[in-house]
């Protein structure tokens, strides 16, 4: 393929689109292209979800319906302490890859070993922080940067996180909110994460563990 | 792919006589009708009723599609702003052609996929193969289809038509390991083999569920994790998309995720959803993960064609396979029947419209016209009223059977002229009694035996309705 090519390409789809469109469309391109900009700038949100009661007990509930285990602490620093006692509780010994923002607390003293670096095919457990909880799904949004590596919560058999609860939010829409008023520029990977990854590809029948994590388990913070 | 609809009729039959196919397929329709009932209660749960969703999703489409022209510029100067390549494709062999070159260009040897119905357009494995490029499936039922060498029957479970026995056997002869029966370790060894060919593979090609204009990213979404491998671990990532997926901005994407999952699989929301950006502002030897480069292939394939006529509206679709969930012939005969890449009426819309018309006429014609398809979209597209469009069209276009033709000119003539057409219906009614000859059933209707081949006709009473009414009338 030569770029010339690919640009013939272009100009016919576009004059196919443009002809098409032309006897239904009222005003011209750039004003519709105004409009379209707006649109973007705009963020409306679509029907917003009507949930009752507590955010800390909804995201509890639907982590669960979500297939994930769930666990609370009071300060971060009990965090390693309730990893450890995870991991031995489900025999899936004590060492994990994890990335900066966690890589400060005491996991020594906790007895679990951490290494910090992206996961490679033969760890077990990745520990993430993230960016935030949604309640409405029991969803996490964790995005990629140069000390977040995304391999940590998609090649370990065990993903673990940790949500601060400030870090709670109802829905998706909030999460993108706040994620604007973070950040300018949007990382190589948001990825929101609902469970374990799972298939139904072999006569529907459900199997947790599909690609990614077979488990995934969260600790709240406060 | 090449289109095999000519062969529906066959296939139809062929497929509704299948034990196999009937047995998955009696299983399979509760289990996808209960889902989604289940997945809208959790809605309603949260005071949010389909409608108020569907109208919400309904517009978000229709801004795009209605003003195509510059939602394609916006996105394309967003991506290439990330530093993303946009390339475009007028069909499906300008695709495989566009990837095939991109492979080359940078020296890929091993290519992983996750799952886009617009690669079977393209035959895009087809491709790979004859470039000598190995390419593999990781959706674990495009990758068991992939082993057979067959085609998807569903776009969301590609091989729902295979049994465990099947998918063992296939692993047993592919994979070289001892046979595995339970599907639980069926899918662990899927997820051995698999890992390491994401690993491995210098490319990974990926469709795309939408393409947000606001931050020129893929939305992907994935249940099985195999998305995120794929736009993670190899060094060039291509996404194929067709030019009408684009929605305006990350919001949209949060009110199409309400209805999306649930009106595919039931659930609230799939394991995963990923915003796939290019790395933007990031050095090249950042120490980020994930791939150095992104490509765009924006893909055409008789989508334009359809924009400002009749079937605008089915560029709407978000590919969910409510319609073909919920479809009585689907259900009856499951989608190879189909013959192309697209199965149910959303398939027999797209078919006649994206291959051909006159290979693809049976395909509109196979409805009962009960408007379930339409009534669970979850983007409100009127797929009935489209068949029946396209069957306007067949018989404008004058590809139906001469005789056929000729039936409908009569029947219209007849339709127009009140006392002509009520002198016929008594007669006919009186004849059917006759052939029933005092039976409820007729057996074999004489001049149109295919209408009696799988079922009994009941006897009409032996008088026209209108003469039931009028006698009513009189005595009333
Ligand atoms: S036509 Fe509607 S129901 Fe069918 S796949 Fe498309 S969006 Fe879903």
């Amino acid at each position: 393929m030569t770029k010339q090519d690919n640009h013939a390409a272009r100009a016919e789809i576009m004059a196919r689109v443009r002809q098409r469109l032309a006897p239904v469309t009222a005003a011209d391109a750039d004003v519709r292209k105004a409009q379209a900009e707006e649109a973007i700038r705009a963020v409306a949100r679509g029907p917003q979800p009507r949930m009752t009661g507590d955010l800390v007990e909804r995201l509890l509930r639907k982590l669960e319906e979500m297939s994930c285990t769930t666990d609370r602490v009071a300060r971060l620093n009990e965090v390693p302490r309730a990893v450890a006692r995870y991991l031995a509780a489900n025999s899936l010994g004590l060492s994990a890859v994890t990335s900066p923002p966690l890589a400060s607390l005491e996991w020594e003293n906790a007895g679990v070993s951490v290494a910090v670096r992206g996961a490679a095919d033969a760890d077990l457990v990745g520990l993430t922080d993230c960016f935030c909880a949604i309640a409405e799904t029991g969803t996490l949004m964790l995005h990629s940067a140069p000390d977040l590596p995304p391999t940590l919560s998609l090649l370990p058999e065990t993903h673990v996180a940790v949500v601060p609860l400030e870090r709670i939010v109802p829905t998706m829409e909030e999460a993108f909110a706040r994620f604007r008023a973070q950040f300018s520029d949007m990382p190589p990977a948001v990825n929101f994460i609902s469970g374990p990854s799972r298939t139904a590809d072999i006569e529907q029948t459900i199997v947790l563990g599909a690609h990614g994590p077979c488990r995934v388990h969260v600790v709240l913070v406060g | 792919m090449r289109s095999q609809a000519m062969f529906f009729q066959e296939q139809a039959a062929q497929k509704a006589c299948d034990p196999q196919m009937q047995k998955t397929l009696a299983y399979v329709r509760p289990l996808f009708v209960g889902k989604r009932k289940k997945g809208l209660e959790g809605l309603a749960a949260d005071g949010l009723g389909f409608e108020e969703m569907r109208v919400a999703c309904q517009e978000i489409r229709d801004r795009v599609v209605d003003n195509l022209d510059v939602w394609l510029e916006l996105f394309e100067a967003r991506a290439q702003a990330t530093g993303a390549k946009v390339l475009w494709a007028r069909d499906g062999d300008e695709v495989a052609r566009l990837l095939v070159d991109l492979a080359r260009q940078h020296g890929v040897r091993k290519v992983v996929k996750s799952k886009s119905m617009l690669s079977e357009e393209a035959d895009l494995n087809t491709a790979f193969a004859a470039a000598g490029i190995e390419s593999i499936e990781t959706d674990l039922g495009e990758y068991i289809i992939q082993l057979a060498g067959e085609t998807p029957s569903h776009i969301i479970a590609p091989a729902v038509h295979k049994t465990k026995e099947e998918v063992a056997d296939l692993f047993v002869a592919h994979h070289g390991l001892p046979r595995q029966s339970d599907i639980t370790a069926l899918a662990r060894e899927a997820r051995g083999v698999l890992r390491q060919h994401f690993l491995s593979a210098d490319m990974g090609v990926s469709g795309a569920n939408f393409l947000v204009a606001e931050t020129g990213s893929a939305a992907l979404v994935t249940n099985e994790g195999n998305g995120r491998m794929v736009t993670t671990l190899p060094r060039l990532h291509v996404v194929i998309a067709g030019i009408e997926k684009i929605i305006p901005n990350l919001q949209d994407l949060a009110t199409l995720m309400r209805l999306l999952p649930r009106s595919a699989t039931g659930q609230s929301i799939s394991n995963y959803v990923s915003v796939l950006t290019a790395r933007g502002g990031l050095a090249l030897d950042s120490p980020v993960q994930g791939p150095e480069k992104i490509v765009f292939v924006l893909v055409d394939n008789g989508r334009a064609d359809l924009l400002g006529g009749e079937f605008a509206s089915m560029l709407r679709c978000i590919r969910c396979g409510a319609c073909m969930n919920h479809c009585p012939v689907y259900t009856a005969i499951g989608g190879h029947a189909y013959g192309w890449v697209y199965p149910g009426p959303m398939g027999s819309v797209l078919t006649p419209l994206y291959t051909s018309l006159k290979t693809a006429q049976d395909l509109p014609q196979a409805t009962t016209g009960c408007n379930q398809c339409g009534a669970v979209c979850p983007v409100g597209i009127p797929l009935p009223e489209l068949m029946r469009a396209l069957r306007r069209r067949t018989f404008e276009e004058g590809l139906r059977p001469w005789l056929e033709r000729l039936g409908y000119k009569v029947w219209a003539w007849a339709a127009c002229h009140p006392r002509f057409y009520h002198w016929g219906v008594r007669r006919a009614v009186r004849y059917l009694k006759w052939l029933a000859g005092g039976e409820a059933f007729i057996r074999v209707l004489g001049m149109a035996p295919g209408w009696t081949g799988g079922r009994d006709l009941k006897a009409p009473p032996g008088r026209s309705f209108q003469e039931l009414w009028a006698d009513r009338k009189n005595r009333g």
